[in-house]
């Protein structure tokens, strides 16, 4: 593949788990935040030719493709940029805090003719894309009841996480990645409920825990439960998940297949927030390399900026069922389903699932 | 001391009939004058009795007669009624299985019945007697977890009609995997949360797995209940363990605290290995036996003190479920069929229980 220019929006948690999937995947790589960090983090990396722009405009001159790994709230703003400049851009999930910005931005890729790519980096977890592509050949017969977790250290390293206004919350920044998966494999969502519980709003002091349940419909019947927490210093990042159906179940726990363990070590280990690679090759790593292909006229790859709009609608009508305490309908009659884009559509429902079960077999 | 089983319908009753003919000073006598309502192939009755070596009479007259210090009920869901209300009319204290029966009317009556000829009414919960929810109530009420705010429960089981084809009969049932499975958990949060209760429950069902086997009640269901302290429990209901499974299913959750997140499972102490002359897993159980522990609490009462053995004395031990907490588990898989009908949460109308 040809050297790709990459122009790096961010210099946080997840900028820094791009940045050496990018120099691993050879690409010219040019950082720039609003603040001093992104010169920080590209001094960081000089030695590997990363540079730092002083300007949004010098950065994007620079790239072909955006990486935007800056916080929710502008995701909007800083991708819509980059896309009305025609860049492909990758954009850190949740694509928006709302389905209307996602559109919008789905809009604009569509219009420049360029690759809105949302960066749910789950859909390349090894664990995940074997049950994702076994659950697609029949290993478990349609999915009937579906259930997912994630747990992670309650992410006070960068104050806008804890403050719904800016990050969506536990619901929407975190169980996106478990709505994101349930509707891959069970297909659209139409009825959402939910309850979030503990610390929700910023500051988030040391040691405070947020937990959320969420129970998903979805149009073939199947149910799924999603349960996420950001929990205590010492939370071990782990995710489970347990697909059932007629024909069989397939689950897994990230607590049981850490194929490297630290028995003791003298002192009490702190927890972490982004997960420790599983001595697999970096799920960030085959993302972006599935993004950059795509980027060079490969395949499509196999999350896209649809998808990144389905998980939102279904993340911010949880985030809804939480404040009101009511189950919010996604699949609307007046044909708007939860992917947005069958207004005009004559298909019936079943048929619409059909483009989600090629997709996991891909 | 003589306890009674009155039918066999129930797969538990075997068991139930086992440990007390295996008890020392406990004479059982057993009676399953339904057996022939039970389908070909089904292993009831006088057959059942004789195979277990335990005394079987005819009729459940017959066998209060015999004067029974206690009995218990192991017949279908909707038939514990008439056989509860058999006992309090003997005067003999009843340990009944779950769900308490399959309407509120049913439970409420059972309850009443009970209370007004003065004899015990227990709920056969024995997941309450696992060492893991001792463990985890401890926990929980000794403030290590501090204020709880979510539980992600799961009790998962293989469909049960292979050996008792009236658990998937509404009539007899009383619905499908809802109503027998999400009462255990309920069960457990009613005990652990001590005076708080649930106050509105929100499920979903589906019957995607064995709708196409003529199967008539919902075979999946999540279940959110949300309760006066501010908890939030979801429980995976679901007959979703595979029919050829080598284990039965589980009990397992996860409850997340303030101060602390725990998990228990009631069923994971396995010895795991591989029969190579079978070509077979093999596994074997070493947990501490519930359903022991449960019938010997409530023939002979918990004392408190003695559950820790050399630990200091427990105030409030673990009790078998009351009839009033019977009626408070089946009224959660109540509400989840309002739910489940209406796709809205339901608030419980009576919240002091």
């Amino acid at each position: 593949m040809p050297e790709l220019a990459v122009g790096l929006i961010g210099a946080g948690g997840i900028a820094r788990a791009h940045l050496p999937a990018w120099l691993t995947l050879g690409a010219r790589v040019t950082v720039f935040t609003s603040d001093d960090s992104g010169e920080r983090l590209a001094a960081e990396y000089a030695h590997r030719g990363v540079r730092a722009a002083h300007g949004l405009g010098e950065l994007l001159d620079s790239a072909e493709a955006v990486d935007v790994c800056t916080p929710t709230h502008t995701h909007r703003e800083v991708a819509l940029t980059a896309l009305r400049a025609g860049r492909h851009v990758a954009c850190e999930k949740p694509l928006a805090l709302a389905p209307g910005d996602v559109e919008e931005m789905i809009a604009e890729a569509d219009r420049a003719g360029v690759l809105l790519f949302p960066a749910h980096v789950v859909r390349y977890f090894p664990e995940y894309a074997a049950m994702a592509e076994a659950v697609a050949g029949g290993a478990v017969g349609q999915p009937a009841v579906l259930r997912f977790t994630r747990t992670g250290t309650y992410p006070v390293w960068s104050p806008w996480f804890a403050d719904p206004a800016l990050s969506g919350g536990l619901l929407v920044d975190q169980m996106i990645h478990d709505f994101d998966f349930a509707r891959l494999l069970a297909g659209e969502v139409v009825r959402v409920h939910a309850h979030v519980r503990g610390h929700q709003e910023a500051p988030a002091p040391a040691g405070c825990v947020a937990a959320a349940t969420a129970v998903l419909t979805h149009a073939s019947g199947a149910v799924s439960h999603v349960h996420g927490v950001w929990g205590l210093p010492d939370a071990q990042f782990r995710t489970t998940f347990r697909i059932a159906g007629r024909d069989g179940v397939l689950h897994h726990d990230s607590a049981q297949t850490k194929a490297f363990r630290v028995i003791s070590q003298g002192a009490a280990a702190q927890g972490e927030g982004i997960p420790a690679v599983n001595l697999t090759e970096s799920p960030f790593l085959t993302e972006l390399r599935e993004f950059a292909e795509a980027v060079r006229g490969g395949p499509e790859p196999r999350v896209t900026a649809q998808d990144g709009l389905a998980a939102v609608r279904i993340a911010v009508a949880a985030a809804e069922s939480a404040r009101t305490g009511r189950a919010v309908e996604t699949g609307t009659a007046d044909g708007t389903g939860a992917d947005g884009r069958d207004d005009e559509s004559p298909e019936a429902p079943e048929t619409q699932e059909a483009p989600e079960n090629q997709e996991v077999a891909r | 001391m003589k306890v009674g089983v009155l039918s066999f319908a129930h797969v538990h009753a075997a068991g139930y009939a086992a440990l007390l003919r295996d008890m020392d000073g406990v004479e059982v006598v057993t009676s399953d004058p339904e057996a022939g309502s039970a389908p070909p192939g089904e292993v009831r009755g006088e057959v059942l009795a004789r195979r277990l070596g335990v005394e079987h009479v005819a009729t459940y007259q017959e066998l209060f007669d015999q004067g029974p210090d206690a009995v218990i009920v192991a017949a279908e869901n909707a038939r514990h009624r008439a056989l509860v209300e058999l006992a309090a009319k003997h005067g003999v204290d009843v340990l009944c299985e779950k769900p308490l029966a399959t309407t509120e009317e049913d439970g409420e009556a059972m309850v009443a019945a009970c209370r007004d000829a003065g004899v015990r009414l227990g709920v056969a919960y024995p997941v309450r007697f696992s060492p893991a929810y001792a463990a985890l109530r401890d926990a929980v009420r000794g403030g290590a977890t501090g204020p709880v705010l979510t539980v992600a429960g799961a009790n998962n089981g293989r469909l049960p009609a292979d050996s008792r084809a009236w658990f998937t009969d509404p009539g007899l049932a009383g619905g499908g995997a809802l109503m027998d499975h999400t009462v255990h958990i309920a069960d457990l949060l009613d005990d652990l949360f001590g005076e708080a209760r649930a106050e509105e429950v929100y499920a979903q069902t589906n019957n995607l797995m064995y709708e196409a086997d003529g199967v008539a009640v919902e075979t999946a269901g999540l279940v959110t209940v949300r309760y006066t302290n501010g908890a939030v429990a979801t429980i995976d209901c679901s007959w979703s363990h595979p029919d050829h499974h080598p284990t039965w299913g589980g009990l397992e959750l996860q409850l997340v605290g303030e101060r602390a997140t725990v998990e228990m499972d009631a069923f994971c102490q396995v010895v795991s290995g591989f029969d190579e002359r079978q070509r077979t897993g093999v596994l074997l159980p070493w947990g501490s036996d519930l359903d022991g522990a449960m019938v010997r609490a409530f023939l002979y009462g918990t004392e408190a003190g003695e559950v820790d053995g050399d630990g200091p004395a427990v105030p409030d031990a673990v009790q078998v479920a009351d009839g009033e907490a019977g009626l408070r588990s089946l009224r959660i898989a109540l509400a989840g069929y309002a739910s489940a009908r209406s796709g809205r949460p339901v608030r419980l109308g009576d919240r002091t229980g």
